[in-house]
């Protein structure tokens, strides 16, 4: 998903092309076997849910190591594998730029978000991203506009993440793209409605620990095949003077916008913010930003490393250029490393698109099933039952969004992005913050995100008007709304102390 | 309560998007962005990142306390590696290289991508106790989490 939101940043929205079909007995094998792993933790996971609470934040009671590398592994998804490194095979060290706020993001997030939101997750017993924006703001109204433009998100993250899923199911078994897609969800549904995020969190942890050990064992063929950084650098430079630039292949605007977008946008992605909540002790958050940014940097070796390694084999004529940028892992892999690493890695890539979508479906069924009822002022009776019945319903929906899209899929991923960030940023990272802000100014900086990506994405994609190349409307709409923010809170400052509940004063102090 | 820190916060981060936004506004010309463009976006993502670090991390009654020295020193870690990549000369296929990296791609790569891992995390590990989240602080949150509960629960059963 990511890497679409990338290429559309560069002015080149492309659909995903096809991976190559793999065909090997043990690829095949290994897959079956990492399946079985899943179904294991799923099974175990779904007998302990019994609550909402267990089923939407693992009930207040995951341990640091856990939640840190299940946040490392839904952060990165599939596109840390596939996706990045034939991203940064085509434009060059831009495409760095994406991760390299990583070492910035972690940290900002766990001072801007973490400890206010598991404080507040005590107080008040929130369980959503809306939820947050509620107590803060003291709003249904806006609880309920925050989880509509996140459900609208979700669809096109989700769509971006099934088609991603069918893709790499394809390439393994030789399913067909569209068994692909159904098989995987039907393995995603089975754990995500019987086990809900414990069940996303424990796989993920599984799958995060194969994904960094598999990425720096790649990551080590990589400088291995190449005689180190510096043969890679002496291979590239001479036949592509512009890749290892600082800009690699794109305008300064359009690596910086990457930063921009990455590196704020992160505050607003409700998939590494929700899982604030579930930290068991709030204490433990003291080591949860180093250990998340060295899981993260151990995994985004494979990202950097087949990138820059396979453009380097291309240059000096041991590999023919690729035919599309998502074979650069499967080409690197299958020609260069055991049968054995590359399964583990392709089997990794299916379960971390699994572990994104599972994550999805459940934030998007809490947005069902508590903020929209919230904000209508109802409350489900059963929101366990009714969350699992949710749960159904969107994972159907996005897959077939998904099948019937065909390269709006990735219309839809940018689309979702951009959402997330212009409009939770300003409304729940500087809300949190700041006791100036009011309601209004929540409320105006949503709807402006909303709009814009709304308007500027979909005149782009039918195109009848783009903004210049290096102008994202992620980053367009992100400022935008940030500007309105604060432009309407001060307008309406006088409301301001009017609109905080003292028990979330105490929490915006401490 | 709004502290200094918090203002001088809230001013950066205001600032700098309305920097991002001149430098996105400056493409929309003939010939596409000005060469200031890109210095003026690199300014106003450094001041927007450090000034939404310092707005999470300020406390109404300290401050930044012992971050100010960490936050300075990210500013200029950031800010100096995006001036030496704009400055530095492009020797093409003939520039050196630096940790196995052309110079100004190390910079990137090793300045502003890995370095700021050694200082951030890390100051914000040790001065948990201190400046994010102290004892008192959290047994103050935890008592009203209680009173809140008891509140609620008072509520469900239809009692005042």
């Amino acid at each position: 998903m990511i890497s679409a939101a990338a290429w559309a940043l560069i002015g080149d929205v492309k659909p995903a092309g096809a991976l190559p079909h793999l065909a090997s007995p043990t690829i095949v094998f290994v897959a079956l076997l990492y399946f079985a792993g899943v179904v294991a933790i799923s099974v175990w996971a779904a007998r302990r849910t019994r609550t909402a609470r267990d089923f939407f934040v693992a009930g207040h009671g995951i341990g640091l190591v856990a939640l840190t590398v299940a946040s490392v592994s839904t952060s990165v998804s599939g596109f840390a594998f596939i996706g990045g490194p034939g991203l940064l095979y085509t434009i060059g060290l831009g495409a760095l730029y994406i991760v390299l706020p990583a070492s910035i993001t972690n940290v900002m997030g766990a001072w801007v978000l973490a400890k206010r939101m598991r404080l507040l997750g005590e107080v008040r017993g929130l369980m959503t991203v809306p939820d947050a924006i509620g107590a803060r703001y003291r709003s249904p109204g806006a609880q309920g506009l925050a989880g509509v433009a996140m459900l609208i998100a979700i669809v096109g993250y989700m769509a971006t993440n099934c088609l991603a899923m069918g893709y790499v199911i394809n390439a393994i078994f030789g399913t067909g793209i569209v068994w692909g897609i159904w098989i995987g969800m039907g393995i995603t549904l089975a754990y995500s409605v019987a086990g809900g995020i414990l069940a996303g969190i424990y796989n993920d942890v599984f799958q995060g620990t194969l994904m960094a050990l598999a990425s720096a064992l790649v990551f080590g063929y990589v400088l291995s095949v190449n005689g180190g950084m510096s043969g890679i650098s002496h291979a590239i430079m001479p036949a592509f003077p512009t890749f290892l630039g600082p800009w690699g292949n794109i305008t300064p605007i359009a690596a910086l916008s990457f930063f921009f977008v990455f590196g704020m946008g992160s505050l607003g992605q409700p998939q590494g913010v929700h899982k604030y909540y579930m930290l068991k002790d709030p204490q433990q958050l003291k080591w949860y930003p180093l250990l998340k940014t060295l899981g993260l940097i151990l995994v985004l070796l494979l990202f950097f490393g087949v990138g820059v390694g396979v453009k380097a084999l291309v240059a000096s004529g041991r590999m023919a250029p690729l035919t599309t940028p998502d074979a650069a892992t499967p080409s690197f892999l299958l020609g260069f490393t055991p049968v054995v690493l590359a399964a583990l890695v392709f089997s990794g890539v299916a379960a971390a698109t699994m572990s994104a979508v599972n994550s999805f479906i459940n934030i998007g069924a809490a947005v069902v099933t508590h903020d929209i009822p919230v904000a209508l002022g109802r409350k489900v009776k059963n929101e366990l039952y009714w969350g699992r019945i949710s749960t159904l319903i969107i994972a159907i929906v996005a897959a077939t969004v998904a099948q019937f899209s065909g390269s709006m899929v990735a219309f839809l991923g940018v689309f979702g992005w951009g959402l997330f960030g212009s409009t939770l940023v300003p409304a729940l990272a500087f809300g949190l913050n700041w006791e100036g802000a009011t309601r209004q100014g929540a409320i105006a900086s949503m709807s402006t995100g909303l709009l814009v990506t709304l308007v500027f994405e979909t005149l782009a994609w039918f195109k009848a008007y783009s903004f210049p190349a290096g102008v994202a409307v992620s980053g367009m709409s992100l400022v935008l709304s940030i500007l309105v923010f604060f432009a309407v809170s001060w307008a309406t400052r006088k409301s301001a102390a009017g609109q905080l509940d003292p028990d979330v004063r105490i929490v915006m102090e401490v | 309560m709004i502290t200094s820190t918090k203002r001088t916060a809230l001013a950066a981060i205001v600032i700098s998007t309305l920097a991002i936004g001149s430098a996105y506004a400056s493409a929309f010309g003939t010939g596409g962005p000005p060469v200031w463009a890109g210095w003026l976006f690199a300014a106003g993502v450094t001041g927007a990142l450090v000034g939404t670090l310092a707005l999470g991390a300020t406390r109404p009654d300290r401050g930044l306390g012992r971050l100010v020295g960490p936050f300075l020193l990210m500013t200029v870690i950031i800010s100096a590696g995006f001036i030496a990549v704009f400055a530095l000369p492009e020797l093409g296929a003939s520039e050196p290289l630096l940790l196995g990296l052309p110079r100004r791609a190390a910079i990137v790569l090793y300045g502003i991508g890995l370095l700021p891992t050694l200082v951030l995390p890390v100051a914000y590990a040790l001065t948990f106790s201190d400046q994010t989240l102290r004892p008192e602080d959290l047994e103050r949150v935890l008592a009203t989490a209680r009173a809140a509960r008891e509140t609620r629960a008072l509520a469900e059963e239809g009692r005042p």
